[in-house]
This record gives C-alpha cells, sequence and structure tokens, in this order.
C-alpha cells in the first residue's frame, strides 16, 4: 500500500512537465523554472537540517559550502574545461572538505557562539567570492558555464533539468532518511537532544555533528554546483546570508528534523512568493510574519500540522527541545 | 586488584575545594554507597571519574588502565555506566529507543554499515530490541515501551535511565541519587532493582541521601565531607563515627 503510494506520487513527479504542457502550454518555461529552484532549495534545505534539526547546531555556513561547490565547480568548468561528471564531484569533495577543515575548530564553541562563528565564515566567504577578483572574477561573475553533460546524456532542455533537481532531492532526501533514522538517527538526536546523556551512551557527540555538518556542507557543494549549471551564472551575491534565512524559513515553516516538512516546507516557500508577487514590496514583510505565526502557532511546523491532521497516535509536545 | 580505583583525586571551583585528595577503590563485585551533606563532592567526584570534568589532579584506574582525563563517551565504552541526579533520558524517545540509543555504539560498527542496513547491523538489532525489551521488563515498564520517554512519571523515567544504564552491560554502575524525589514504593523497587545489579556480580558505587536506602543495601560506606573523606567502613560502623554524626548534624 505504502508503496504503491510512493511509486504512485514519484510517477506524477516525473510526469510533471508533460502535465504543465498539457495543463498551462502558455505558462510551461515560467512554471518549470520555479519547479526547478523548488527541486534545488529542497535539497539544499534537506542538506541543511542535517545540522540544524538532528544534531541541533544552528550553523549559519551553509550558503559558504553553497558557494564553494558551486565555484570549485564552475571554475573548473569554465576555466580548466573540466567535464561535468569531473567537476560535481569536485564541487562536492570542496564543500565537504571545507566543512571538514572548519568544523573541527567550530565545534570547540557551542550554541550562541557556534552560530556567530559560522555566521563570521560565511560572512568570510563572501568576502573572498567578491575580492579576489582574479580568480572568482568578483561581481563580474562567472559566466558561460556549461550545461551539464554525462557522457551521451545532455542536460539542456527545461524539463531535462526539471529531472536533473528531482533526482537531487530524491538522492539527498534518501541519504538524508538513511542518516536520519534507525541507530545512526538515535545517534545525532541523542547528541541533539541530550549531550551529557549521549556521551553516557558512548556516543562521541563531536564525532555525529562532524557527520552531519560534513555531509550536509557536501551535499550543500553539490546542489551550488546543479545550480550554476542550470542558471549559467554565478555571482557571489549567491553566497549571501540571506540564503541562510531563507533556509531556516523554509525549515520552520515545513517542520525542523522531518523529511516530509522540510520539503513541504521548500515547496510553501518557493511557491509562496511567485503568489506574493504582485506585492514586490511587501514580501520580506510578509515573510517575517509568516515566520513570527508560524513559530507562535505551530512550533513543529507544516509537518505537525499535517500529523495532527491525518489523526496519526500523537506526538506529545516535545518537551525536551 | 580491585576494579575501580581513585588516587588522590583532586578538583577545584575558583578556589574552593570540591574534591580534596580523595582516595576510593572498588574490589569487582562490591555495592559501595558514597554519601555525605550536600555540597560535600560527591556528584563533582562522580563527575570527575566519568570524564565530566578534568580533574586538578590525582588519577583514575578502570580494570587496572589509567582512564584519568579520558572522555566520557570512551569510559562509558570500557564498561562504565552511570545514570545522572537530575533524570536524564531522551524525551522525544520511546522507552524502548532510550535503550537501544545505549547499546548501538557497542558494536563499533561503521557508519556505512548502519546506514546501508547492512544484515549484521540488522541482527543485531533484534538481538538489541530483545535485551532492551528484557530490561524494561525487569523495571516494570514494558507495556510502556513505545510512549515517549518524556510522557513517564518521574519515577519511571528514573527506572527508565537506570534500564538505560545496564543496557551495554556494564561491569561497573555509577548511580547518582536513584532514591531522589521517588515515591516510597518507587524506592523500594528500585532498592531491590540494584540489589539484584549486585547479584548479577556487577559492582556498583552510589551516591545517596536516603540513609535507609544506603544502610539497607550497601557493603561498604564512603563518607565525604567538604570534598575530603572522612569515614569509610560497614554501615553500621559509618552511622556510629562521631566524625560522621558531627559532619551531619553539627557539634
Amino acid at each position: 500500500m505504502r508503496a504503491l503510494r510512493f511509486g504512485l506520487g514519484g510517477a506524477v513527479l516525473v510526469a510533471v512537465p508533460w502535465i504543465v504542457a498539457a495543463v498551462a502550454p502558455g505558462q510551461q518555461r515560467y512554471i518549470l523554472h520555479v519547479l526547478i529552484f523548488t527541486a534545488l532549495y529542497g535539497a539544499l534545505a534537506l542538506s541543511y537540517d542535517l545540522v540544524v534539526g538532528h544534531v541541533g547546531s544552528l550553523s549559519l555556513a551553509h550558503p559558504a559550502f553553497f558557494g564553494i561547490g558551486a565555484y570549485t565547480a564552475a571554475l573548473l568548468a569554465t576555466e580548466a574545461h573540466w567535464p561535468f561528471a569531473a567537476a560535481l564531484p569536485a564541487g562536492i569533495a570542496a564543500a565537504g572538505l571545507t566543512a571538514l577543515a572548519v568544523g573541527v575548530p567550530m565545534f570547540r564553541l557551542t550554541e550562541h557562539s557556534f552560530a556567530m562563528g559560522t555566521l563570521g565564515f560565511a560572512l568570510v566567504a563572501q568576502i573572498v567570492a567578491t575580492n579576489w577578483v582574479e580568480f572568482t572574477r568578483g561581481p563580474l561573475c562567472v559566466t558561460g558555464i556549461p550545461k551539464p553533460e554525462i557522457g551521451p546524456l545532455r542536460i539542456t532542455t527545461l524539463p531535462a533539468f526539471y529531472w536533473m533537481g528531482l533526482t537531487a532531492v530524491g538522492l539527498i532526501g534518501l541519504l538524508y532518511h538513511g542518516l536520519t533514522t534507525a541507530r545512526l538517527g538515535r545517534a545525532f538526536h541523542a547528541v541533539r537532544d541530550n549531550e551529557m546523556l549521549a556521551s553516557a551512551a558512548s556516543i562521541h557527540p563531536l564525532k555525529y555533528r562532524m557527520l552531519a555538518f560534513v555531509i550536509g556542507g557536501a551535499m550543500a557543494g553539490g546542489v551550488g554546483t546543479l545550480f550554476a549549471s542550470y542558471v549559467g551564472v554565478l555571482c557571489p551575491t549567491e553566497l549571501a546570508v540571506s540564503l541562510t534565512v531563507n533556509l531556516l524559513v523554509m525549515l520552520f515553516l515545513g517542520g525542523v528534523g522531518s523529511l516530509r516538512g522540510v520539503v513541504v516546507g521548500a515547496v510553501a516557500f518557493t511557491a509562496l512568493p511567485e503568489i506574493l508577487r504582485m506585492a514586490p514590496t511587501w514580501r520580506m514583510v510578509i515573510y517575517g510574519l509568516l515566520l513570527l505565526v508560524i513559530v507562535i502557532r505551530a512550533p513543529d511546523g507544516l509537518e505537525g500540522v499535517i500529523r495532527r491532521r491525518s489523526s496519526a497516535p500523537r506526538r506529545p509536545s516535545a518537551s525536551g527541545a | 586488584m580491585a576494579l575501580f580505583e581513585a588516587r588522590g583525586l583532586t578538583k577545584r571551583f575558583l578556589g574552593v575545594t570540591a574534591v580534596d585528595a580523595v582516595d576510593l577503590s572498588l574490589e569487582a563485585g562490591e555495592l559501595v554507597s558514597l554519601i555525605g551533606p550536600n555540597g560535600s563532592g560527591k556528584t563533582t567526584l562522580f563527575n570527575c571519574v566519568t570524564g565530566y570534568l578534568p580533574s586538578d589532579a590525582g588519577r583514575v584506574f578502570f580494570r587496572g588502565r589509567d582512564v584519568t582525563g579520558v572522555a566520557p563517551h570512551r569510559i562509558a565504552r570500557l564498561g562504565v555506566g552511570r545514570t545522572f541526579q537530575l533524570v536524564s533520558v531522551f524525551p522525544r524517545l520511546s522507552a524502548l529507543e532510550n535503550l537501544l540509543t545505549f547499546l548501538q555504539q557497542h558494536q563499533e560498527e561503521g557508519v556505512l554499515a548502519r546506514l546501508v542496513r547492512a544484515p549484521r547491523v540488522r541482527r543485531f538489532e533484534g538481538v538489541a530490541v530483545e535485551r532492551a525489551m528484557m530490561l524494561l521488563e525487569s523495571v516494570g515498564l514494558a507495556s510502556r515501551a513505545s510512549a515517549p520517554a518524556g510522557s513517564l512519571s518521574y519515577g519511571q523515567r528514573k527506572l527508565l535511565a537506570f534500564a538505560a544504564a545496564l543496557m551495554p552491560d556494564p561491569e561497573l554502575v555509577l548511580l547518582d541519587e536513584p532514591a531522589a524525589a521517588v515515591n516510597p514504593t518507587m524506592i523500594n523497587q528500585m532498592k531491590d532493582q540494584i540489589r539484584a545489579l549486585h547479584r548479577r556480580g556487577k559492582t556498583v558505587l552510589l551516591v545517596e541521601h536516603n540513609m535507609d536506602v544506603v544502610m539497607d543495601i550497601s557493603q561498604r560506606v564512603i563518607v565525604l565531607d567538604h570534598g575530603q573523606k572522612i569515614a569509610e567502613g560497614p554501615p553500621a560502623a559509618v552511622r556510629r563515627d562521631p566524625k560522621v554524626i558531627e559532619a551531619y548534624f553539627g557539634r
């Protein structure tokens, strides 16, 4: 039954380009473009939630890993003419290794200091991207980033990019699920909920924090690579700290620490601005208000609402959160 | 050779000596209580020997191995289980999951094996669930196995924390006030549990304020006052020790 529902849902998602073409032929390009961004945002939000939702470390460095992956792959592709099949792993590795190097000193800090430390790193990353003009081209941006090409597979059309985005969410979602459930998930959650008790359970808190931070960072680098190859242009503004704010809105809107919640949050977040397009000046105000309402009225996000609606056995409000 | 030994253990906080050159030795299979007035350094001593606090002087040995300054999760892995004074369970995890959390690291499986759910990992999971259910049964919480730990009563959470500490089958169990703020029925249950643990040959170090519990079950009592060991011996002798009486009631 469950497998059937998953299969059906998957089939519908794969068929979206044709459905859109049939239902709204005039709007096809626009809708697919929004959906590609939704998928990439969803994948990025999942990678971020590994750190924020599952080991409970409020890292503000995520845009840096996204950017390091994107810049590594984009520069390798444009300057050194690396094929996509090599540039993508390089982008992932560069972001992951940076997370490894940054994580060790950062995790000596706790709570607010950790947030501040990672924020500092994110700011430095953006400043480097902006000012190291000889290397990153600075505000002139990296342009002419080639479309992905893996052997005979060429991703050039909007539907192809949509499927690429869908594959990214699928793979990252699968890895996210594997990491956050069963035995590994329990270790992550133990560290998040009570570090002292986790140690008594012979779980090494730093090991699991680093694991989430590095894997999350590497994933963000991968999403950054895909993003750059889709847009074709990469500017330092993509590393802006405001990206973290967007990701946090998605997480809290959808439900921190929940696969479905985060995906729902990413969909709601990217769809909403499009719906709010008529009022561009009020957009940020509406975001802000929305976040306030969510945090106050539904602390476990849309996921909590879905769960209550589906009358699943109620989880008590998290007293340890 | 003693199973567990602390020699000259000292811990200072901003000039206050919380633990002052304490020697402590436990033979395998002993049930020993550590008592003393509030602020006498019992919990600090616990935290120093389990790696939660760095000590300023002295050494700690477990099974003849020097474990001074070793990280808490490593000490736990060597076979030292402990509970905390303030009830410590993972409130969002179910009672069963709480216990499973305490076992999982002991197989030392790689992250990848756990990620892909290797057959070996799955097999062990079955064994682990069985053991966890047996422990829940023994503390009378089997019927609450799937309830979130946060929904249990205070006493039940203490029993759960106790069962969780036993999950990896530690040689030495340090219990920090297992009977504090627990109703009398639960206290009796806790006492039975500790006795049963002792009968199974485990070594137990108990910090407890409830003198009935201490005098009733301990083989040996160690008394701390102002961080110093002032008395040590069988419960009956310690109870009559003038130094102990003075520490508790004043002159």
